[in-house]
């Protein structure tokens, strides 16, 4: 016989449910922060040549700015596409612009010392 | 082991699981071809960033981009595909949670992201080719620019365009077939609405390295 009163509190959503809920949560609550920090680093990016660029320098502003895109760019890889939890020869396949961006730079500089 | 345990048992659909070999990864077969056309894709598009680079170092005559080109409005648009790339990924959080209702929700929002900002775009193609700055000639309030300004802010902001365009179109397919239930059937059903979500966050990356590198640089 199936006894459904066993939780004397059950309204129907028993513990069982809480966890897939809960896990949920959590994904949801990393998706939010990830991009509130996008959004600060936007925010960073448009104030670094306005109000800091008659300070700095046109190379630092020009690494500032990279390392600010590339830190973004790994942020929305890693975490919205998943690439942390991917297997490893996947990963290696998502790398391949950056393999090819090494081997175009090599060439480029080759090229400029003929 | 987790990896027998991806070969899910599928009801004559071979199309969205794993093998079954423990020396095979986890990943679908789906998900390793987007994988692979993201990475050709991203070659495309950083052949056509160092092309750019290329040209804009060894030019004596460049404009500064924020003098010409609306920083501001592209900055609301940066952000604007930042928030659909969340509700991008919360909708592949629905499909996950088989929740038909929240999976159609946020694929509207990320289509209507996708929307708004190629309206943006689209405005600020009209007002720049309206300043004179073209595709094969470029000037600004009467004073002429390095004509590949326009050629190179046009075909790199275009070709972006063009899969923003794309990816607005596929997610319109996978929204119909959200809205028959098609992916909130557990297992392996929401597969297809990850892989959409491969390829607009890949759209969503890319546009944050070409406002960097052609807006703010």
């Amino acid at each position: 016989m199936e006894d459904h009163s066993t939780a004397s509190h059950d309204d129907g959503h028993g513990i069982s449910e809480a966890h897939p809920k809960s896990a949920g949560q959590t994904k949801r609550q990393m998706y939010v922060t990830i991009f509130l920090i996008l959004g600060f680093l936007t925010f960073l990016e448009i104030f670094v040549p306005d109000v800091y660029g008659a300070e700095w320098s046109g190379t630092t502003k020009m690494l500032l700015l990279c390392i600010l895109a590339i830190v973004k760019a790994g942020l929305v890889a890693a975490y919205f596409m998943h690439l942390n939890h991917e297997a490893k020869w996947t990963r290696w396949i998502a790398y391949t612009p950056i393999y090819m961006g090494f081997a175009v730079i090599i060439i480029m500089l080759e090229s400029l010392y003929r | 082991m987790s990896t027998v345990h991806a070969a899910t048992e599928s009801h004559g659909d071979h199309t969205e699981h794993a093998a079954e070999d423990p020396h095979f990864g986890k990943a679908t077969g789906g998900k390793i071809a987007m994988w692979m056309f993201i990475a050709q894709d991203g070659m495309s598009f950083g052949g056509l960033l160092f092309a750019y680079g290329v040209l804009r170092a060894i030019a004596t005559d460049w404009p500064v981009p924020a003098d010409v080109l609306g920083i501001g409005l592209t900055a609301f648009a940066t952000f604007l595909l930042i928030c659909s790339s969340l509700t991008m990924v919360f909708a592949v959080l629905a499909a996950q949670e088989k929740n038909q209702a929240n999976l159609v929700k946020y694929l509207s929002l990320t289509i209507l992201g996708g929307v708004i900002f190629l309206g943006i775009q689209a405005y600020e193609y009209t007002h720049l080719v309206g300043e004179g700055v073209g595709f094969v000639n470029s000037s600004f309030q009467g004073e002429q620019l390095n004509s590949l300004f326009g050629t190179t802010f046009y075909a790199v902001t275009g070709f972006h365009g063009l899969h923003v365009l794309s990816g607005v179109i596929y997610l319109t397919c996978i929204l119909v077939g959200a809205m028959k239930g098609k992916y909130t059937q557990g297992g392996d059903s929401g597969s297809p609405v990850e892989l959409v979500g491969l390829f607009w966050h890949f759209v969503d990356l890319v546009w944050i390295l070409v406002f960097t590198f052609v807006y703010l640089l």
